[in-house]
């Protein structure tokens, strides 16, 4: 059981930018499983992590899962809900209608637009999986997968 | 199952792998678990490093960059990636000739007293074939222009290597047409780089099709020199019985292990472990002798001339070690993995590097000289006999597991074997093959990798293959993995070949699955290939043969060149995980769909050893069908 | 035990409930609508016609929902007084309810022009389910229809007409579609994606008659005096704030009910929240109306916690909006178009093979506005910048990169970084 009070942190001094984390994330998304397959499925599985540079350092943003969270308040489709016992914004992709309002409210640019399946691309935190993809991806355990308490470098 | 049975279908392998568990000894497997998951970029080939302006890489989403900072799109990386492994594989196998001719060269000058002309007959045959003249010469002199001659072909700038001419005209025409001939070895691996340099060729098809000339002067050339050269030095091999796997490491005796791929040093060490001083040191040391056995191509090489013992293939080296019954492992050049120095480090073994070109830090070094083969052959051993005291036995755990096998199949003697000593022909597989008694012929060949399950692919497609009354013919770790599932015994036709392959095997007595040699004696399936259209009924080209090629456990760059000089000779050839070429489709589409209209060849990548091969089945059934032959004489399976 | 009467059952009346229940588990809430449905999402009624979203889909809470969280809703009322001396509501019926804290959050009702024959059976407003669920009943027979009117509301009801196999044809009187919310570069890319898509749009024309019967309309009269035939025609000419129920109170108003930095009116146990309200504007630097779903999100959210005793101050409305049609993203934050302004600084980007069209609107080194076309991935970084009012002197170069990121801005806003370690 995993617990749902872990969050996901970023050691940015060891992150190298090789966007590893991106390509697991599309991968643990997709509908094949499978790499060779995935970049050729018809809706590509986008990935909900990115890498941003900025002066000389890299950093993967994603979804941060907010105490208040603006995208929740945004969401026109009520598609978008917080779970607090989960600790996450929780995406139900059936109500949604890319309307994009989560992307234009979210504070940290973390929701990006899948044009193709009008859907929101932003982080679940791998929830069927034991830990998150980009946790395991990451070569260099720049990305920390822990609760508040427990964070250090 | 198992975790261990899920890394590998060989007993001994397993056993090894649940004892690297139990003394907490990370291995291959362990360090490929921690890899995962491996990055994306690189496994579909559009990460470039190429220049400092990079690295750069496309996104196969296609969301983020499309093209690299220089512009390249993902085709011209993928491409360019590509050309480098070709070239690095084909630099390896013909690096490895280029050091077999200046052994010739050296021996031929009596510089190196330990070596001669082994096989007078193949001397003769080649000489000619290099336009030399006999006329009354002596070996050692025809030798030593053979060698030189074998030599210029590396440096050559010009015009054609001389073995292209072994090919059925009809396939050098049109390599010609296609300006595919290689003109010298070394300069088709420099242009390589040359040409994925920053901003030099950004056409993925003119890139690859400089592939293919790369890798038939590999094919051709240097792998093919390598053999030729070896078989002149070394003797010819001829059908020999032997054993393999880890269990032909023996608890009482000093166990040295040879890992590698030149014959030049094992040849000789072979001898030197006769040597009665030092058998005599072995026995005052506690032992009963001195065991010299095999791993990798370097034991393919030793078992197929003197039938010394092979312990394995590629993913067992670390596992003989494991076995703690190992003095010493002398290493040369090529598949030795890094992790050795540290492996052997926890255990008494000693590992020693020997060539020039491959050192490890930290590892006692005792440079290699053809001048010197048997001194230094004798002081390796030697340290290896002095080492046995140190072994400690409570540590000693040796897999019972050895098989029996037959190895020493040729292009010379097959014929031999087939057609009877006063009637040497190909005949016997031509009408085979035209009478749908045989289905065609397949080579597998290639590595052991953890990607795959250790031996499961090629066995399985091997089983298969003969099953459906394809001859087989094996190299490399192919070879030793078939080998140690028992498929290389001439029994083995009974248990799993196909009615009409098994009475082709019964009646000359050979196993439905032939070991052709080491890796680069992939360069026999090409002769052998030649011989069958010269032989006549099965077309003109190889491309026309009802013949295919796989690497289903592929791991090295070699393996790519062996792959494209196979389907730049018009062979099909599956590799099971694919080439990192995934993420330009329009590259994979070249070598998997166009390339057949133009050289005859193309690959497939299939991963599922019994679905890999049906393709081939099914590409030989096409080619059979091309050629208008008879429908096959038993339906199988 | 305190009685909340809250008028309005839409994003804010309901955020304000919300609100009020996670801090007040006892007090009587009491919602009133004039609607007949429960809360619904406002804004997916295009969607709804168009077919895109199912029927069970457009609920925006559970039909459990009041009685979960023990609320009164009462549909169908319609609120027409309040008298704050007597701390109580009247409505049309002339049943009254007494509150301890009222919300007006009444929304907004479409705004009819003048036209002659507008009141004609035919004609719709697009603002509710109802108008909905009417105008779907129609579309079986329709074969054309004019959409009056090239703001949001009038461009989605095109799209979904459009969808349902209706010739549909968008009349707009200004030289631009969505001149409320877009410059002309940025509208002129939304005007080729809708046409390409077979929606006509008819620009710099009025409507000045609507012919045909009582019963069945044929086809709209423009100004120019071409006639365009059609049987149904939807009136998008935006919203007014539904203030009536004030009027000739001591509530003030404006444009809508003024509300102060806490969504009180001036009178102190009276709320209003959402398009019905005026408040202030962050970019404009006055008050205004904002009349956007999430905004009167916001806004209810601030004042149901005020309500229930809390003193949290609301910094103030940005216009945003977000759009899309035709896999053509567009956002439009704040102030997006210069046309009578004086020192403001436009940066802007067009990238025309991609369709790519970004702009920033700059005031004293702070964003005041955005548009973006086509890729709309850093319109939550603008907003953020524009709502705490960062100065972005240092970010000018960065801004219209594609790559602009969080982390560009991450040691400039208020928060404290707490991932990256």
């Amino acid at each position: 059981m995993r617990s749902f009070m872990k969050k996901l942190y970023y050691d940015v001094k060891k992150c190298l930018g090789c966007k590893s984390c991106e390509l697991a994330c599309s991968l643990a998304h997709s509908l094949t499983q499978d790499i060779f397959k995935a970049i050729k499925e018809e809706k590509k599985s986008l990935p909900r992590k990115k890498v941003h540079s900025s002066k000389g350092n890299n950093y993967p943003v994603s979804c941060r899962h907010c105490k208040e969270p603006k995208c929740v308040d945004a969401c026109m489709a009520a598609a978008l809900y917080r779970d607090d016992q989960k600790d996450m914004v929780v995406y139900d992709q059936e109500r949604c209608v890319g309307c994009w309002m989560c992307v234009m409210s979210c504070p940290y640019g973390a929701i990006r637009p899948n044009i193709l399946t009008k859907l929101a691309i932003r982080c679940d935190k791998c929830q069927d999986k034991d830990e998150p993809a980009c946790v395991k991806a990451c070569p260099t355990g720049a990305i920390i997968w822990c609760e508040e308490a427990e964070v250090k470098v | 199952m198992s975790d261990a049975k899920q890394k590998s279908v060989d007993v001994a392998s397993q056993q090894m792998i649940e004892q690297a568990e139990a003394q907490n000894i990370k291995i291959v497997w362990d360090r490929y678990d921690t890899m995962q998951p491996q990055c994306g970029f690189g496994q579909l080939g559009i990460c470039c490093r190429i220049c400092n302006m990079g690295p750069c890489r496309i996104d196969p989403f296609g969301e983020g960059p499309q093209k690299g900072v220089c512009g390249a799109s993902a085709d011209t990386i993928v491409a360019r990636n590509l050309l480098r492994m070709i070239a690095t594989g084909a630099a390896a196998h013909s690096d490895h000739g280029r050091d077999i001719a200046e052994a010739l060269l050296l021996a031929a000058e009596g510089k190196a007293h330990d070596y001669g002309v082994n096989n007078p007959v193949r001397l003769r045959e080649i000489a000619t074939l290099y336009g030399i003249k006999l006329d009354g010469k002596k070996d050692l002199e025809i030798a030593g222009e053979v060698a030189l001659k074998a030599l210029s072909e590396f440096g050559q700038q010009e015009g054609e290597l001389r073995f292209i001419s072994r090919a059925p005209k009809k396939t050098q025409d049109l390599w010609r047409k296609l300006g595919v001939t290689p003109r010298g070895i070394d300069r088709e691996i420099v242009e390589c780089m040359h040409r994925t340099h920053m901003g030099v060729d950004n056409d993925y098809k003119n890139i690859i099709m400089h592939g293919l000339r790369t890798a038939l002067s590999d094919g051709w050339g240097g792998s093919m020199i390598a053999t030729e050269l070896s078989d002149i030095l070394f003797g010819a091999p001829n059908p020999i019985k032997s054993k393999v796997n880890l269990g032909v490491l023996k608890e009482n005796y000093v166990n040295v292990v040879v890992h590698g791929h030149e014959p030049t040093l094992s040849d000789v060490v072979v001898q030197a472990a006769e040597d009665a001083e030092l058998i005599k040191l072995a026995k005052k040391n506690g032992a009963e002798g001195i065991n010299i056995v095999g791993m990798c191509c370097t034991a393919n090489e030793m078992l197929m001339r003197h039938g010394i013992h092979s312990a394995g293939n590629f993913l067992q080296q670390e596992l003989a070690i494991l076995t703690g019954s190992v003095e010493l492992m002398m290493v040369d050049v090529q598949c030795i993995m890094p992790a050795l120095a540290e492996l052997a480090n926890c255990f008494h073994t000693e590992l020693i590097t020997t060539s020039p070109k491959a050192k490890f830090p930290g590892v006692t070094h005792i440079g290699f000289d053809e001048k010197r083969a048997m001194e230094i052959s004798k002081t390796i051993i030697k340290r290896a006999v002095e080492n046995f005291k140190n072994r400690r036995k409570e540590r000693v755990v040796i897999p019972q597991e050895t098989m029996d096998l037959v190895a020493g199949f040729t292009a010379e003697d097959i014929p031999y074997i087939i057609g009877g000593k006063y009637r040497s022909t190909w005949k016997p597989v031509n009408e085979g093959i035209i009478s749908g008694r045989l289905r065609g012929v397949a080579g597998v060949v290639g590595c052991n990798n953890p990607n795959v399950r250790h031996d499961f692919g090629h066995t399985e497609m091997v089983k298969e293959l003969i099953k459906n009354d394809v001859l087989v013919v094996v190299t490399g770790c192919s070879a030793i993995a078939n080998a140690k599932m028992g498929l290389l015994k001439p029994e083995a036709a009974l248990k799993f070949a196909g009615n009409g392959l098994r009475e082709i095997c019964e009646a000359v007595g050979i196993p439905p699955v032939l070991h052709v040699g080491s890796c680069v004696d992939n360069s026999r399936i090409l002769i052998a290939c030649s011989k069958i259209v010269e032989e006549g009924g099965l077309g003109e080209s190889l491309s026309d043969l009802p013949v295919a090629g796989a690497a289903p456990e592929w791991m090295s760059e070699k393996a790519i060149s062996i792959g494209f000089y196979f389907v730049a000779s018009g062979v099909f050839t599956v590799f099971g995980t694919p080439q990192p070429v995934l993420g330009s489709q329009k590259v994979t589409d070249f070598i998997t769909k166009d390339l057949e209209n133009i050289v005859g060849g193309k690959f497939a990548f299939e991963v599922d050893p019994i679905k890999a091969a049906h393709l081939m089945i099914a590409h030989i059934d096409k080619k059979r069908q091309g050629l208008k032959l008879k429908p096959m004489m038993y339906q199988n399976g | 035990m305190k009685q909340f009467v809250i008028i309005g059952n839409s994003a804010a009346g309901l955020s304000a409930v919300e609100a009020i229940r996670s801090r007040d588990k006892d007090s009587k809430i009491i919602v009133l609508s004039d609607e007949e449905h429960p809360s619904y999402c406002r804004c997916l009624i295009s969607y709804y016609l168009a077919g895109d979203v199912k029927k069970e889909k457009i609920l925006y809470r559970p039909e459990s929902f009041y009685k979960d969280n023990n609320i009164e809703l009462i549909l169908n009322k319609k609120v027409t007084r309040v008298d704050p001396k007597k701390n109580r509501i009247v409505c049309q019926d002339k049943s009254a309810f007494d509150y301890d804290s009222l919300l007006i959050a009444t929304g907004a009702s479409p705004k009819f022009p003048d036209t002659k024959g507008i009141k004609k059976t035919g004609v719709f407003g697009f603002r509710t389910l109802k108008n909905t669920m009417d105008i779907d009943g129609l579309l079986a027979v329709t074969k054309s229809a004019c959409v009056l009117g090239g703001g949001l509301v009038g461009l989605k009801v095109a799209y979904a007409l459009k969808k349902r196999g209706v010739d549909v044809k968008v009349i707009v009187r200004s030289n631009q579609v969505l001149s409320q919310i877009l410059d002309p570069e940025a509208a002129g890319l939304v005007k080729k994606k809708l046409e390409d898509n077979g929606i006509e749009v008819v620009l710099g024309e009025g409507v000045s008659e609507i012919i045909g019967e009582e019963k069945e309309i044929k086809a709209v009269k423009l100004d120019s005096g071409k006639a365009i035939g059609a049987s149904l025609v939807i009136v998008g000419k935006g919203v007014s704030p539904n203030i009536d129920l004030v009027k000739n109170t001591d509530i003030k108003t404006g444009m809508g009910i003024i509300s102060g930095n806490t969504l009180a009116t001036n009178i102190e146990n009276i709320y209003t929240a959402g398009d019905c309200a005026e408040s202030f504007d962050l970019t404009l630097g006055k008050l205004a109306v904002n009349a956007l779903w999430p905004v009167a999100v916001e806004q209810g959210k601030v004042a149901g916690s005020n309500m229930a005793g809390e003193k949290i101050q609301y910094d103030g409305s940005v216009a945003m909006n977000s759009l899309e049609f035709f896999g053509l993203p567009t956002v439009s934050l704040g102030i997006y178009n210069l046309k009578d302004l004086q020192g403001y600084l436009e940066l802007k980007t067009y990238d025309r093979g991609a369709n790519v069209y970004k702009k920033v609107v700059l005031q004293n080194n702070l964003l005041v506005g955005a548009v973006l076309v086509g890729n709309i991935n850093s319109s939550g970084l603008f907003l953020k910048l524009i709502r705490e009012r960062i100065d972005v002197s240092t970010l000018r170069d960065k801004l219209l990169e594609d790559n602009f990121g969080y982390p560009d801005i991450m040691d400039l806003v208020k928060d404290k970084e707490k991932l990256y370690v």
